[in-house]
């Protein structure tokens, strides 16, 4: 080849690689725009109303005389929802991950794939929807029958569990013919206490009555379902990066399947499950549609704080509905103050991104070590 | 070089066009109480002139003024006038509001039709928002806690309630706040211990008005004066439209006779006569 | 711990696994069910001669012939209703003012809900609005009417402990003894005749525009707005996000700098949705003015800002997960690097891009937030194409969102919000099930 040519191919090969690389570097590009944006219009708040009062104050009057800014209560309204969508969707998460990758047959795991999927695909406005023109109405008319159930459905199967471990072990050192007659008797009136209860924990949630459909409740157990696919999914990739050959030593030992994975599998896969919660936390933090319909935006630190009952108001429906002051001819406190929840937000999904990215990677290089 | 004259030709065309079009697209923007009228004359007008797109957003009074002030709307339907520093933000990007009273409106305050309770007065509303009045024994009804639900701060219909009721003092902490008036009906028609106002425009069987110091919400009410917490509606431009153009026959559909039943038959009150 | 324990204790973790299994599936029987039986209310329904009247008059539908015979034979059965309402308006003027009193609102009560029913009464001034010409095109609501019509609501105050209780006392006795007191009665037994029901399949509900605030019509506007809005995003993130997907699996050297624009494309797959729209705003609108006002434009660059990461990830997974005996055979036949992902990479990694794509398109047909203040408008005509360049438009999720809080008569219009969602869900459950047979066409590939 001659030179001219070579030296032309050379330079075409750097410039579509060039090309390449600027294309890609669209998203860095996006990535600090967005930033600088946020940014750009958040500080004027700061500027103009110092840190003290947005983080330690909940009084949020944006349109009184004089406008008052605490977002304490929208905070902690956020970390509420988030809270409740945790506790649903990691127990769940977790046992369903579990499910798929060391209990179920292939059959049955290809089908419910897609029941995972779908609750992926479906649009947030849809779970907004349902929450509100569904659920709510539920949870206001019958909430406290609802509750009873879910207290029945949990506490049953764990209380007779229970039972029955506490009769093996209390009859443990009973002579054998006896023992069994023990057993009954001693399960019986367990049971008995259990059911009694239950009976009437259910009576009094029963007459919990739920003024408002619209609460931290409501929106926490639609959150939790919406974060359920993400958990499970990447949960499920840990627990089978742990690989067969870990699961089979163990088995060799001698362990049943539980052990191996609570002893086993799941402390290899432990930061991968981490990573999944972290991942599942940004879903319902970030969660825009599903707040704004049904969570009765109420700028108030419910009390006790724990009382999922009351209405409670999040970053990302505040930004939501008022987002028509994003309008810099009108730049105000009430404009910039929006920005500065917004930068709140990207900052605290940037910092989870990071951590869920450190920690599947270091799980990587460690599990592939084991290989 | 090729495909970059093709494109360059498609994007000089599709702006071309769209400049084109601009004299034949209304956007409208703001209110949620003046929404259904908006929204009736727009289906209206464009029934009757097929090349004419008119869009209808409703965000909020204030946003509509602000949509106004940055010139990505034509005509900002408001339930309030423009405040002094919108004002002062029109003048400085060189708009000239002008306000055309499309009708007239009272504000209602609904409960639940099982509500007991059947009359306040103006003292007792402003007691409730305050968070002072916080159970409906207190007034009358039985044990139960106040839900109180107001609208989102950039709307008008808050901004008059807060004018004319609350008189600038602050909205109780455990206030839910939603978007819209139909979204406040939607609350109390489905809560029975909820209050929340609403435009007389929404007033349906679903919710129970209460008497205002004395006084019902009706169009004549609202008309003599006699209701406390009464508005105008106004639609604004920027600058009166130019005569016969589509938005000057958009904004002046009020003035017809089946504007005027338009706005009757959505509920509000057409200003026909005092 | 005894054998026996850990046998238990084995089992029980099988239980509560496959428990949680199923808790998830049920909740997303729960979250469907009530979105399919209802939204399929908004297709098939049984519908009244009001409807069929309503689709020859307004759409330009139907047998003309046949609808008018069928109108003449319903206006001879409403005729005994109108003449018992002026008999009995002439009764009314001559009872006694305390009777007078009590009967008159109900009367006003019952001519409302009539003409909610039946359309406008005879005599009067043609409504101009819509909704007032023509009466209950669904036979549940004309149902629902009739009940509001025989009895009456009133609420019992009694228990002063609780809120009221709903009473309902039938109107006939209300009524007893004067001319309007067989209306009711006739009414009950006649309805059939009065509005003619017929099951239907309202297809054309994807395809018809909305008619008075969808009282109305169908919902073809909100449709053809998602759709230029998914094109519109997929038009622009597709090229760049495959470019990039490229770029990172086969060009990139792993130094700082693409470990830099990883962490990017990972930050940006993690902004929450309401970010990306108030930078839509502030940035595409405010800044950049791509347009003076919302647009389908701004929307679409916002919604591609939002899908780019997925496409990223989902086409670098596709490229390398194609075997690199492809490429090195390629290679050593003396193709250059460009080359051979243009002739033999891509088309072999095309499959697994393809799903990606898909996805991001279900993604981005079901966002809200970013639509909201960029593109996204509660009426407007349907578009035409070059008009998205500068026009918002209606859109399914924003208008899902406004039809169920903001809508003036949100109770009257609930299968048209149900027929929405279910569209929208069907939409992207039939994107996630084109995507999820190419992967199974796929990976029955590589396999076999």
């Amino acid at each position: 080849m001659s030179d001219a040519a070579s030296r032309l191919r050379r330079l075409a090969a750097f410039f579509s690689k060039g090309l390449l690389f600027l294309a890609t570097a669209l998203s860095l590009v996006a990535v600090l725009l967005i930033i600088l944006y946020i940014a750009r219009d958040a500080i004027p708040f700061f500027k103009l109303r110092g840190l003290k009062e947005l983080f330690a104050s909940a009084s949020w009057f944006p349109s009184g005389h004089p406008p008052e800014f605490g977002a304490l209560a929208i905070f902690i309204g956020s970390g509420l929802v988030t809270l409740g969508a945790i506790v649903v969707a990691v127990p769940l998460g977790v046992a369903a991950a579990i499910a798929l990758s060391d209990i179920l047959p292939y059959r049955l795991r290809q089908a419910v794939k897609p029941v995972i999927e779908i609750l992926a695909a479906l649009p947030s406005v849809a779970y907004g929807f349902f929450a509100l023109v569904i659920f709510a109405p539920l949870l206001q008319n019958r909430g406290g029958s609802l509750l009873a159930l879910a207290a029945w459905l949990i506490a049953l199967p764990l209380g007779l569990l229970l039972i029955f471990v506490i009769t093996e072990i209390v009859t443990r050192r009973v002579r054998e013919d006896v023992a069994q007659a023990a057993r009954l008797i001693l399960a019986a009136t367990l049971v008995v206490i259990l059911v009694r209860g239950l009976l009437a924990l259910s009576s009094l949630l029963g007459r919990v009555a739920i003024s408002s459909g619209t609460n931290a409740l409501n929106v926490s157990i639609i959150l939790g379902i919406m974060a359920l696919p993400t958990i499970v999914s990447v949960a499920e990739d840990s627990l089978q990066a742990a690989g067969r050959e870990l699961r089979e030593g163990s088995y060799a030992l001698g362990a049943t399947r539980a052990e191996t994975l609570f002893k086993v599998v799941i402390p290899a896969a432990g930061s991968g499950i981490i990573a999944a919660v972290i991942l599942g936390v940004m879903r319902a933090i970030g969660e825009t549609m599903v707040v704004w319909m049904a969570s009765g935006n109420a700028a108030q630190i419910p009390s006790p704080w724990f009382n999922f009952l009351s209405p409670v108001r999040t970053l990302t429906a505040t930004i939501a509905g008022d987002m028509g002051e994003a309008d810099q001819v009108l730049g105000s406190e009430r404009y910039h103050v929006l920005f500065a929840l917004a930068l709140c937000l990207l900052l605290t999904s940037f910092i989870a991104n990071l951590a869920s990215e450190w920690i599947l990677r270091r799980q990587q290089r460690r599990l592939g070590g084991l290989k | 070089m090729k495909i970059a004259s093709i494109f360059l030709t498609l994007a000089l065309l599709a702006g071309g066009f769209g400049f084109a079009a601009d004299a034949n697209k209304i956007v409208v923007d703001g209110s949620t109480t003046v929404g259904p009228i908006a929204k009736a004359f727009a289906e209206f007008y464009m029934k009757q002139n097929p090349g004419v797109n008119i869009t209808v957003s409703e965000s909020g009074s204030g946003n509509g003024a602000k949509s106004l002030v940055n010139k990505s709307c034509q005509v900002a339907s408001m339930s309030r006038l423009l405040k002094l520093n919108e004002y002062e933000a029109a003048v400085h990007s060189e708009i000239l509001p002008v306000a055309h009273v499309v009708a007239l409106d009272g504000i209602a305050m609904i409960v639940h039709p099982g509500n007991p309770v059947s009359k306040l007065t103006m003292a007792q509303v402003k007691d409730i928002y305050l968070g002072k009045i916080k159970n409906w024994n207190q007034i009358g009804g039985p044990n139960t806690a106040i839900v109180i639900i107001s609208r989102d701060t950039n709307s008008g219909t808050y901004e008059t309630f807060e004018g004319k009721v609350m008189k600038g003092e602050k909205i109780a902490k455990n206030c839910e706040y939603v978007g819209s008036n139909g979204a406040i009906r939607q609350r109390v028609q489905s809560t029975p211990a909820a209050l929340g106002y609403v435009g007389i425009g929404f007033l349906d069987n679903t919710v129970k008005a209460l008497p205002i110091d004395g006084v019902n919400p009706t169009p004549e009410t609202v008309k003599n004066g006699s209701y406390p917490i009464a508005r105008p509606l106004y639609m604004v431009t920027d600058d009166y439209p130019k005569m016969g153009s589509h938005l000057y026959r958009y904004i002046n559909l009020y003035l017809t006779v089946k504007g005027q039943a338009i706005i009757e038959e959505i509920g509000f009150i057409p200003v026909t006569s005092y | 711990m005894e054998l026996q324990a850990r046998k238990l204790f084995d089992r029980s973790l099988t239980g509560v696994s496959i428990m949680a299994i199923l808790l998830m599936s049920l909740s997303l029987l729960v979250l469907l069910g009530p979105i399919f039986s209802r939204g399929a209310g908004a297709f098939v329904f049984r519908a009244t001669n009001e409807f069929r009247r309503l689709n020859l008059e307004q759409f330009n539908r139907g047998d003309a012939q046949a609808i008018a015979e069928e109108t003449r034979a319903v206006s001879e059965a409403r005729k005994p209703v109108y003449e018992m309402l002026s008999a009995f308006e002439a009764e009314l003027a001559d009872m006694d003012a305390s009777r007078r009193r009590e009967l008159r609102p109900q009367l006003k009560e019952i001519k409302n809900l009539l003409r909610e029913l039946l359309g406008s009464l005879p005599g009067e001034i043609e409504a101009v609005m819509l909704r007032q010409q023509y009466g209950q095109t669904r036979w549940d609501r004309a149902r629902y009417k009739l009940g509001q019509i025989l009895f009456r609501e009133q609420w019992d105050y009694s228990d002063k402990r609780s809120m009221g209780k709903k009473v309902l006392t039938p109107r006939r006795q209300d009524f007893a003894g004067t001319r309007l007191e067989p209306l009711f009665t006739y009414l009950e037994r006649n309805l059939k005749q009065l509005l003619r029901p017929r099951l239907t399949f309202y297809w054309r509900f994807l395809t018809d525009r909305s008619l008075d605030s969808h009282f109305f019509g169908g919902i073809w506007p909100e449709i053809l707005g998602t759709f230029y809005l998914t094109l519109g995003a997929m038009l622009l993130a597709i090229p760049f996000g495959i470019i990039a997907a490229i770029y990172l699996s086969e060009f990139a050297s792993s130094g700082r700098v693409t470990s830099l624009l990883r962490v990017c494309i990972s930050t940006l797959a993690g902004v929450p949705s309401i970010v990306f729209g108030l930078f839509g705003l502030a940035f595409f609108i405010n800044t950049l003015h791509l347009s003076r006002s919302k647009s389908v434009l701004a929307g679409s660059a916002t919604l591609a800002l939002l899908i780019l990461p997925t496409i990223i990830r989902a086409s670098e997974e596709a490229l390398k997960a194609v075997p690199h005996t492809y490429k090195e055979a390629a290679l050593s036949l003396g193709a250059s690097p460009l080359r051979m992902v243009l002739t033999v990479l891509l088309p072999a990694a095309l499959p697994g891009i393809l799903t990606g794509i898909i996805i991001s398109m279900g993604r981005a047909a079901g966002e809200t937030a970013p639509i909201i203040f960029t593109a996204a408008v509660s009426v407007g005509q349907p578009l035409k194409l070059w008009e998205t360049l500068s026009q918002p438009t209606p859109a399914l999720p924003w208008n899902i969102y406004n039809l169920a809080t903001e809508h003036q008569a949100v109770d009257e219009i609930r299968h048209v919000q149900f027929g929405m969602v279910l569209t929208l869900v069907l939409l992207v459950l039939l994107l996630n099930l084109a995507a999820i047979l190419i992967r199974a066409r796929v990976s029955k590939k590589m396999r076999g």
